[in-house]
């Protein structure tokens, strides 16, 4: 792992400045692009602590902390085992709407079943930040029956406005068809409290054999999920070949995989004849080809004002970011932006206004996208 | 030889159809049970785009997985006929099954324990698959027995 250099700094400053010519309609916004870090094994999710600090998981199981721009070399101490294989291991991290009061963060990531070591389980665990240790662990959610497969966990956290959890929970490839019965976590969104418990007002706590904490179902592998101002729930879900959706998420729905969808197998099969049917939703967007998205943010900044309210969902597939204009919950545009990196893992917003951006793999960067000065 | 090819092209057609036909069967019976609007006219069409999609439009085309399979089973099932007296039909059938075994065995191992082909991931599924590659083993073997003297009966 390499820390950032003053010389990589003002190469990248030099190298890196862009112009993202707007879908909609010639509007340029001209960009600015820096290297943060280097050299990140497998990171997944980043967040926000403070203006100037983030925390940035990678799937092999480290907490890492990026301040000022400089990356600390040292991990976070305290996070827990877990199963790093296939497209497992440590995934989300999300802050605590008080953390500057609590220091509470919240981890996803998978792990072997205690009971049963050759199975796993995703987890979600609270955990307060203390220095740099992870101190007062505590396991809110697992995902009920655990798996064989090391795939499809779903694995995003977001908070709803009432202060719950929203957890995605993804098919576990193998367990597609379960994502339409209610009795299990694959291909669900999960809404819990922060306290683990589960809130009354669910929408099938009432339905006899359905787990309380579902809030969504028919989903496959939910790799984005936001919450807009006005409270609407956004998620994003690999498709097999073809059919990645965009989805509106309502409670009680149910997003129809994989009894109908806009893909077909990876053996080509037909998963499904069907791409509509009552009483299962349809997407906002989907798309064929597929784009693989693997992460989504809600734009509210200030340093691009035309980019406001906009959705950008980073791609693994063939690398590159999709900015969704939105009007009245319905994509009216979409654009392909920062297609120079490939395979892109995830994207947020900075206090700031620009977007961070970071790569998928081995040796991924931590890119900062800011309008040019 | 050319009965032989033309028996072992026969032998990939039945495998890679019944391999093929039991993956739709797989997923619209599915379908059917959650009460999705399956009929026959449905179901011959879905068969038919399979029968294409899955040896075109896949990952990996299933015929040539099977072909790989059985070619590999057919001949190790040659040099075990020189000196085993089992009956080429059967012989063959135990090779074409084990082709299909091991395909659907080993292929989950080299995806994170994913089960590509949606049919196998049943033990059910899986014993089916493994009775279509017996059934194109049988038809391989009974049809180059009688031309071809090297084969022990």
């Amino acid at each position: 792992m390499k820390l950032i250099n003053l010389p990589l700094f003002f190469l990248s400053l030099l190298l890196g400045s862009g112009l993202a010519v707007s879908g909609d309609q010639n509007v340029k916004v001209e960009t600015e692009i820096e290297i943060l870090a280097e050299g990140l094994d497998h990171p997944w999710s980043l967040t926000f602590i403070s203006d100037k600090e983030m925390l940035l998981t990678e799937l092999s199981g480290n907490l890492r902390r990026v301040a000022n721009g400089l990356l600390n070399p040292t991990p976070v101490a305290g996070v827990p085992e877990v199963l790093f294989a296939g497209q497992g291991g440590l995934s989300e991290i999300l802050v605590d709407p008080n953390f500057a009061d609590n220091g509470f963060i919240y981890l996803s990531f998978s792990a072997p079943d205690t009971d049963q070591p050759k199975l796993n389980r995703l987890n979600v665990i609270q955990a307060r930040l203390e220095g740099n240790v992870l101190v007062d662990h505590k396991t809110l959610f697992q995902s009920d029956p655990p798996r064989r497969t090391a795939a499809h966990y779903g694995a995003r956290l977001a908070f709803l406005a009432d202060g719950t959890l929203l957890i995605t929970s993804g098919d576990g490839f193998n367990y597609r068809e379960q994502a339409q019965a209610l009795d299990n976590h694959f291909g669900k969104i999960v809404r819990i409290n922060t306290d683990g418990s589960i809130p009354e007002d669910n929408p099938f706590t009432t339905t006899p054999g359905a787990l309380p904490g579902i809030w969504s179902y028919g989903h496959r592998n939910l790799q984005g999920l936001v919450i807009a101002d006005d409270g609407t729930v956004y998620e994003h879900e690999h498709g097999p070949q073809g059919g990645d959706e965009l989805n509106l998420v309502l409670p009680g729905k149910n997003y129809g995989w994989p009894a109908i969808t806009y893909g077909v197998d990876y053996s080509g099969a037909m998963i499904s004849p069907f791409t509509e049917h009552p009483g299962m939703e349809q997407p906002l967007k989907y798309w064929d080809p597929s784009i693989a998205p693997s992460g989504m943010t809600l734009y509210r900044g200030d340093m691009f004002p035309h980019w406001q309210g906009d959705l950008f969902i980073s791609a693994l597939v063939p690398g590159d970011v999709r900015r969704l204009k939105m009007q009245d919950n319905q994509v009216v545009g979409e654009e392909i932006l920062f297609t120079e990196f490939g395979r892109i893992r995830n994207i947020i917003s900075a206090p700031d206004g620009s977007l961070i951006l970071v790569t998928d793999g081995k040796d991924a960067k931590l890119i900062r996208v800011s309008a040019k000065k | 030889m050319i009965k032989q090819i033309q028996a072992f092209l026969i032998s990939l057609i039945i495998a890679t159809f019944l391999v093929v036909t039991h993956t739709t069967a797989t997923n619209l019976i599915w379908l059917h049970s959650i009460n999705m609007p399956v009929d026959f006219q449905l179901v011959l069409a879905t068969m038919a785009t399979d029968l294409v999609d899955m040896n075109s439009r896949g990952a990996f085309p299933t015929i040539a997985l099977i072909f790989v399979g059985l070619l590999i089973a057919f001949v190790s099932a040659r040099i075990i006929a020189l000196w085993s007296s089992i009956k080429a039909p059967y012989l063959y059938a135990l090779a074409g099954g084990a082709a299909l075994l091991a395909i659907v065995a080993l292929m989950p191992m080299a995806f994170y324990n994913l089960d590509l082909i949606a049919g196998a991931r049943t033990v059910a599924g899986r014993a089916y698959l493994v009775v279509a590659g017996l059934i194109a083993g049988y038809y391989f073997g009974s049809h180059i027995q009688k031309g071809d003297s090297n084969e022990a009966n």
